[in-house]
């Protein structure tokens, strides 16, 4: 693991394009971005921002198209598929929306499964793995199936998952998105905790504006390259965050709400008193 | 075995089932198909390769015991000058005529004065021996008497199995009746059954007389039998001989060469219907888990290692499907020939070794293209939801 605040996750110059001639499409256009040990970053922004492309190149699973990427120090950029998946399981752990715990699994062997032959030898593997779920609070639900799961605690299941390495760098892809509030706010803890006492990198991509509470700096992802002069608001109804300028906007007692789309929109004009306590706390 | 592909295996225990079953119904089949070609080959060929001739001699033409389509002078003048000339040769154990001809009998039970109820119409080798020599008589006398004489005959046990031919029954075959003295064991064909009668009475039923259809003869320990042969057919070009491996393969030729390919082309379908079920079942279980695999990639899993659950997979259903398969085959050719007296079976080693291989190659051909599949997956599609 890193010490201090040594850059975990380093893209220069990143550039990523799908397709060529006239049906090129720019998903990222030379990022620049550092994430250090023990902080949360999360990343924000629109649908088809980059943020999925970001994600996948940070996490070894895209190359891309120029530009260097670097993990712990070591420059993943040219590394070919013999190399990256070592990379993926030893550098990086992955919390995913939808948990992704293979369902044929007890919670414990989803945890054990991951590990890399040295750390999964004899009976220290099983301790490690106990370890963890004993920190995701999840004692109680080492040999249940994920089918037997909730939400909170298959998540819960796939960061200790995640953490089953001792991996310097964490990509959560909208890690809250399929939780109620109070599993959400749980994950998102366990999430700080873990960039924090663990000294961990935590790079978030999410459009949860609950999120905000967690991170330690929040980058705004918007047609494949990070700004820094946007300004945000929480949607009302859907609770994500979006970007004010060019948001369908709607008057309310004096305060203006904006919105994701033009569905929230009406919901919101359908029943505005329904929505407009919970966004003004 | 992989934790993975274990729990994938067993987590799904409905495609389990119908994995293995298809594999141990494949096993089954190709098992009994060879146990069946082995158990023909043994009968159809042991008669031949258990009697103590060396030579076969007979008219051109004639090529094996169930034909028999040889005719021999067996008196006159021709005759005796053969008998003298055999006679003569130092080299010769003994040698005797032997009188074989294929025919239908029926099993007569008296009812009554004047009455009788005919059994059914039987298959029969009808095996005319000399009782000196005993030279193509029956190989082991189970009960009974092993030299019949006016009127008598020895017959094959299978002919008690199949029909309920036993000691002092009638069989009527030829025109004549004969009453059973001997029960024997080795003179089974499958699709025919011997009957002894002595070489007099062959001809005298026959109207032989002064016929034989095969000489036999039983060369001394020292005798060069190719050198008797090569004399025998140059000095008399209307004569073939054989040796008793060439006799015994042109009889087993003349029952299982027709069986061969038919036995081939199931053995294929077998295997095809073997390979399909496990094919379809591994297949559909890889589709399945597909984002599993997706996720396994995800989190640094390497295709060769997916490739090993797939691959694993398979080889359990086929090592699971091969020991039921192999397991029902042993049941069945124990009782089989009980209910249906011409599945004679041999189960040999070197064959359930064989069919082991088959199930081996099956569940890697099973594995192939699920193979393919996981490695087209592509990794970044766990990021959706």
């Amino acid at each position: 693991m890193s010490e201090g605040n040594s850059v975990i996750l380093g893209m220069n110059g990143v550039t990523k394009i799908y397709g060529d001639g006239d049906s090129a499409t720019v998903a990222l256009d030379n990022i620049e971005f550092n994430a250090n040990a023990g902080e949360v970053v999360v990343i924000m922004g629109p649908s088809g921002a980059g943020k999925t492309t970001f994600l996948t190149i940070a996490g070894a699973l895209l190359q891309p198209t120029s530009g260097t990427v670097t993990i712990s120090g070591e420059d993943i950029t040219n590394m070919g598929e013999k190399g990256l998946p070592d990379v993926r399981r030893e550098k990086i752990g992955f919390v995913f929306q939808s948990f992704n715990l293979l369902e044929s699994l007890t919670a414990l062997e989803n945890v054990m499964l991951v590990m890399t032959p040295d750390r999964a030898r004899g009976e220290a593997g099983k301790n490690r793995a106990k370890e963890l779920m004993s920190i995701m609070g999840l004692n109680h639900r080492l040999h249940s199936l994920p089918k037997n799961l909730s939400g909170g605690e298959k998540q819960r299941v796939a960061i200790a998952r995640a953490l089953a390495n001792n991996p310097d760098l964490i990509l959560a892809d909208e890690p809250t998105a399929n939780l109620d509030a109070k599993r959400g706010r749980e994950v998102m803890l366990l999430l700080r905790q873990i960039a924090y006492e663990m000294h961990k990198t935590v790079v978030i991509v999410s459009h949860d504006h609950r999120i905000r509470e967690v991170a330690s700096r929040i980058v705004w992802l918007e047609d494949g390259t990070f700004r820094s002069d946007v300004e945000t608001a929480k949607d009302p109804v859907c609770s994500r965050v979006v970007e004010v300028a060019g948001a369908p906007q709607v008057e309310h007692i004096g305060v203006l709400f904006y919105f994701c789309g033009e569905q929230c929109q009406k919901i919101f004009q359908a029943t505005p008193e329904k929505f407009s306590d919970a966004a003004a706390s | 075995m992989l934790l993975v592909a274990r729990k994938n295996l067993f987590s799904e225990r409905t495609r389990l089932a119908i994995s293995v079953g298809g594999v141990a119904l494949s096993v089954l089949l190709i098992m009994l198909l060879l146990a069946l070609y082995r158990g023909w080959d043994e009968k159809v060929g042991g008669f031949v390769e258990a009697s103590d001739i060396d030579v076969w001699v007979a008219s051109e033409g004639a090529k094996d015991f169930l034909a028999a389509a040889s005719l021999l002078p067996a008196g006159g003048q021709e005759g005796q000058q053969a008998a003298q000339y055999l006679d003569s040769r130092s080299d010769i154990e003994k040698w005797s005529q032997l009188i074989v001809r294929q025919m239908e009998g029926v099993k007569v039970e008296v009812e009554g004065e004047g009455q009788e109820k005919l059994g059914k119409e039987m298959n029969l080798q009808y095996v005319g021996f000399d009782l000196e020599t005993g030279l193509g008589g029956p190989i082991e006398i189970k009960e009974g008497r092993g030299d019949p004489g006016a009127n008598e005959v020895v017959v094959d046990e299978a002919l008690d199995k199949r029909y309920g031919v036993g000691l002092d029954d009638i069989v009527r075959a030829g025109g004549t009746d004969w009453k059973v003295v001997g029960v024997s064991k080795g003179g089974d064909f499958v699709a025919t059954q011997t009957v002894f009668v002595n070489h007099e009475q062959a001809q005298l039923a026959l109207k032989m007389e002064e016929k034989t259809t095969f000489v036999v003869i039983q060369m001394t320990d020292t005798a060069d039998i190719q050198d008797f042969r090569d004399t025998i057919e140059r000095n008399s070009p209307e004569l073939v001989t054989f040796s008793r491996e060439e006799f015994a393969t042109n009889t087993r030729e003349r029952v299982l060469s027709n069986v061969i390919p038919i036995l081939l082309m199931v053995l294929g379908l077998a295997f095809i219907v073997g390979l399909a079920v496990s094919g379809l079942t591994i297949y559909t279980a890889t589709v399945e888990k597909q984002r599993e695999y997706g996720i396994l990639k995800a989190v640094g899993f390497k295709n060769s290692f997916l490739y090993r659950v797939v691959l694993e997979q398979s080889l359990v259903t086929g090592v699971l499907g091969f020991v039921i398969g192999v397991g029902v085959t042993f049941v069945i050719t124990l009782f089989a020939s009980d209910f249906v007296p011409q599945f004679v079976t041999y189960v040999r080693p070197v064959d359930i070794a064989f069919v082991a291989v088959v199930t081996l190659i099956m569940s890697a051909i099973a594995a192939y293209i699920p193979v393919r599949r996981l490695a087209s997956i592509d990794p970044v599609a766990v990021f959706k939801a």
